[in-house]
């Protein structure tokens, strides 16, 4: 049994590596807390939804349109976030959370409050592996999660956009006087966001049920990991899933599934509380 | 929002703020005073208008802590603890609510202590997004805890609004609409008084001076966290109260609504949008904007209708960010 | 001998040390500053003068060694605790309160500078406004914090650290970046502020105003006391010219 908790543990903690990403890349590079994150997911669920449902599109073929959509969203969004003033953290707190009110809403009027599923009946099959059982969803979570990873690993890592996107993350200033276009940078990080999102949308749809307020825990989640992993740290953001992902899985074995939700704020909550200038915690001046 | 870089030039005159204060308290005053003679017999109106009341308390008690800098996204706990805590003591203990509330605005303050013994420690994004977190706990805690809160079904049949007794005079708040908003009204005019005082007196020049320059305010004597923790005491009790009247108004609660992002959400809009910095502000916004909702944006859009909330607010951060209230005074 | 018995000791640093993650900002500072004293405090960038401010003022706990305030050991005390029993500083980058009017600004050190009172009495608003002509911009009394200008706003800042009644003042920078005309205003202030019986530090980074001024010096150099003593004495001092204009190359030749 232990085993299996682990996988399915793991297996959500990739999921949340997927969902985490936009989020801590945006952040990374912009210093925007973007809270209608897990909105943007929902809707990149609900577009997939659409077409899967309206049209019969095959899932795969979903992605694409998905990410279109959260990238022009995206585009707009980095406009009004590129307008705040000092200081930019918590004021992208308060506009983001405006976004969030706004996207809610706008797909309660567009899908109303029903609860809706992706059905892809192949991800819940799956094959079992003396001791323990294996389903292809989650083999996808795992699988995915990591390619994704490692193409950010080499786009962060093996090129020059990568470098200085790194660069901008670290310091903005010495950046902008190191001949990076600071702004440029941030646009980038808001379209690769977009790109993170509209990938982890629709599968978002298949696991999860999709309804127009579920997406505060997805954020919750993305900002935990966020905090946990710490500014630029690819490696830092999947050990932080995982962690989250088989607290999550033991949490409900052992106390229930209702006690789930507050597994991420309380980890939420311990990390800040022994890190309290947050994570670039190293103190003033 | 917190270090004003704004450019434009603002004429410090006393006298227009007063002035722009007086005749906002005065024009408010009466009509709220005149609401109920004004609708006649007509209960919706009325019923918005508690409401309204209710969400002003909301966001008045929300400012007590946010003139001091701290932006809380999480007042749903002390509002869902207030809530339930008056609830449970007049549906278990049969204890009046004139009893039940202020223990439940007690509750919340110990709920407040435990924030801030986690949470003050922090500043500015981290201190929102630690609230954000923290109203998970007691929700998922009332959710699970079936045998005291009767878990997320939530609770039905609290008492409603209790009857004042002076002699054989007696107003029974709880049975008409208008008997309730009344209540509400005074309820709502004690906390501004309050505010009022306390934003006047020398603790508000420290919490304005901590909002300010937190590490100036701390060289020139005043005890910083002292300060923040009583201030976010203080908006925990009253949150509490404005919960437990919420409870004994609407009679019917379960953790998903007094607990859920709505009402963490509505009093830090109605303060930002009103002006986190003025008295009168926040109180201001939740008459205009709750009532405007209800009436013109929900029968046209029932579902969605509050992405209303959403657009002012991100309006307010971007072209105005100190409020409509302090540029009213101010421009 | 009887004169040296009169002096009483304000202000005792006592072997002080501060490092930041292996970087030693401080090594075993012995200082003091007695009653009435001016004292400069001198030396080129990055040679610890603020991080000194800041040990002093409580913003910064020392790594090693302790510090004395009228024969109080405050090395472990908070900020506001200290501002009370009377030091109080300005900042080098001026910090008003700026969404505040200048004399709220003032009125703050007022009153919380030695206590606490609920409410604000007419004298304190007196008091406040009284500061305010002695540095001369009681004219912008209703004008929001952040509508002045530098000097102004250093002068600000100067006001309401007096206001809190300190024993002892320490100034960081009051005068760089002033024409001589201001300068001249500055040293005048500081001798008025002298006479109400204030001492004063002050840091002196481009020594304007401290050669003017100051009853002692006090030299450092990479964390590092290198000289103390009257201006003209420490002027002269060898390793003060060397760390200010880096005159060891010329020196060696000479020799």
């Amino acid at each position: 049994m232990w085993t299996t908790i682990f996988v399915s543990g793991i297996s959500l903690g990739s999921f949340y590596v997927l969902i985490a990403l936009g989020f801590a890349l945006i952040f990374g590079v912009t210093r925007n807390f973007n809270l209608a994150h897990g909105e943007l997911l929902v809707l990149a669920g609900y577009s997939a939804y659409w077409l899967w449902k309206a049209w019969a599109f095959p899932f795969v073929l979903t992605f694409p349109f998905a990410i279109l959509v959260i990238l022009l969203i995206c585009l707009g969004l980095q406009r009004l976030f590129s307008r705040l003033r000092d200081p930019i953290e918590l004021n992208s707190i308060v506009l983001s959370f405006g976004i969030a009110i706004l996207i809610q809403n706008s797909m309660l009027f567009c899908f109303s409050g029903n609860y809706r599923l992706i059905r892809i009946p192949i991800l819940s099959q799956g094959f079992r592996i003396p001791g323990f059982y294996v389903s292809y969803g989650q083999l996808t979570l795992f699988f995915l999660s990591l390619i994704i990873l490692g193409i950010l690993y080499v786009l962060m890592y093996r090129t020059y956009l990568g470098k200085a996107l790194r660069a901008t993350i670290q310091d903005k200033e010495a950046a902008a006087l190191a001949g990076i276009n600071v702004a440029a940078m941030g646009t980038l990080a808001f379209c690769i966001g977009a790109v993170l999102i509209g990938l982890a949308g629709p599968l978002y749809g298949c696991i999860h049920y999709l309804y127009p307020s579920t997406g505060h825990e997805a954020t919750l989640v993305a900002i935990t990991i966020t905090i946990f992993a710490g500014v630029g740290r690819l490696g830092g953001i999947i050990l932080a899933g995982w962690i989250l992902g088989l607290a999550e899985s033991f949490t409900v074995v052992l106390c229930g599934a209702s006690w789930r939700e507050m597994v991420s704020a309380v980890l939420l909550l311990t990390l800040l509380a022994f890190r309290p200038h947050g994570i670039l915690g190293k103190g003033e001046e | 929002m917190i270090q004003s870089t704004s450019t434009k030039t603002f004429q410090y005159d006393a006298k227009r703020r007063v002035t722009v204060d007086r005749a906002g308290l005065f024009l408010g005053f009466l009509l709220l005073l005149t609401l109920p003679l004004m609708v006649q017999s007509n209960g919706y109106i009325l019923q918005v208008f508690t409401h309204a009341l209710l969400l002003a308390s909301l966001a008045l008690a929300w400012n007590l802590l946010g003139v001091s800098g701290s932006i809380s996204l999480g007042h749903a706990a002390f509002f869902g603890v207030g809530a339930y805590g008056s609830a449970l003591l007049s549906l278990e203990q049969g204890l009046s609510p004139w009893l039940t509330i202020p223990i439940a605005g007690l509750f919340a303050t110990g709920l407040g202590l435990m924030v801030g013994l986690i949470c003050l420690r922090l500043r500015g994004a981290y201190f929102a997004l630690a609230t954000l977190a923290f109203v998970e706990i007691p929700r998922v805690i009332t959710g699970n805890w079936d045998a005291l809160t009767r878990g997320s079904l939530g609770l039905v049949g609290i008492s409603g609004l209790p009857t004042l007794r002076m002699g054989d005079w007696h107003v029974d708040f709880g049975s008409s609409i208008t008997a309730s908003y009344y209540l509400v009204f005074v309820y709502s005019l004690v906390l501004l008084g309050l505010v009022t005082f306390v934003f006047r007196s020398n603790m508000g020049l420290a919490l304005q001076a901590i909002r300010e320059e937190e590490i100036a305010a701390e060289a020139v004597g005043i005890h910083v966290n002292r300060y923040r923790l009583s201030s976010l005491l203080m908006s925990a009790f009253f949150t509490g109260i404005s919960g437990a009247c919420y409870a004994h108004l609407v009679r019917y609660i379960e953790p998903g609504l007094v607990y859920g992002l709505h009402f963490s959400a509505i009093p830090m809009i109605f303060a930002i949008c009103g002006g986190r910095f003025t008295i009168l502000g926040p109180a201001v916004a939740a008459l205009v904007l709750y009532p405007v909702d209800q009436f013109i944006f929900h029968p046209l859009l029932p579902a969605g209708h509050e992405f209303l909330y959403g657009a002012v607010l991100i309006l307010t951060v971007l072209f105005m960010p100190n409020g409509f209230w302090w540029r009213l005074r101010n421009a | 001998m009887e004169v040296a018995e009169r002096i009483v000791i304000l202000l005792q640093l006592k072997s002080l040390n501060k490092t930041f993650n292996n970087f030693c900002a401080l090594s075993n500072i012995d200082f003091s500053v007695s009653e009435g004293e001016i004292v400069g405090l001198v030396g080129p960038n990055g040679a610890g003068k603020t991080t000194l401010f800041n040990l002093i003022c409580g913003r910064y706990r020392p790594s090693s060694g302790n510090i004395l305030f009228k024969g109080i050991d405050i090395t472990d005390l908070k900020p506001h605790a200290i501002c009370r029993l009377g030091i109080s500083r300005t900042f080098q980058s001026s910090r008003p309160f700026p969404r505040m009017s200048t004399l709220d600004n003032v009125l703050v050190g007022h009153i919380f500078g030695k206590g606490f009172s609920l409410h604000t009495r007419p004298e304190d608003r007196e008091m406040a406004r009284e500061l305010l002509e002695i540095v001369g911009i009681a004219h912008k009394a209703e004008t929001l914090a952040d509508q002045l200008t530098l000097s102004e706003q250093r002068r600000l800042d100067l006001a309401r650290a007096l206001a809190t009644r300190p024993k002892l003042l320490l100034l960081d920078e009051v005068a760089a970046g002033f024409s001589p005309i201001l300068v001249k205003q500055a040293i005048q202030l500081i001798n008025r502020v002298r006479e109400r019986g204030v001492s004063l530090l002050i840091i002196d980074h481009f020594l304007n105003l401290s050669l003017k001024v100051s009853d002692r010096l006090l030299a450092l150099d990479h964390g590092e006391k290198i000289a103390e003593g009257p201006p003209h004495m420490v002027m002269r001092n060898r390793d003060v010219l060397q760390a200010y204009l880096g005159l060891r190359h010329q020196d060696e030749e000479e020799d």
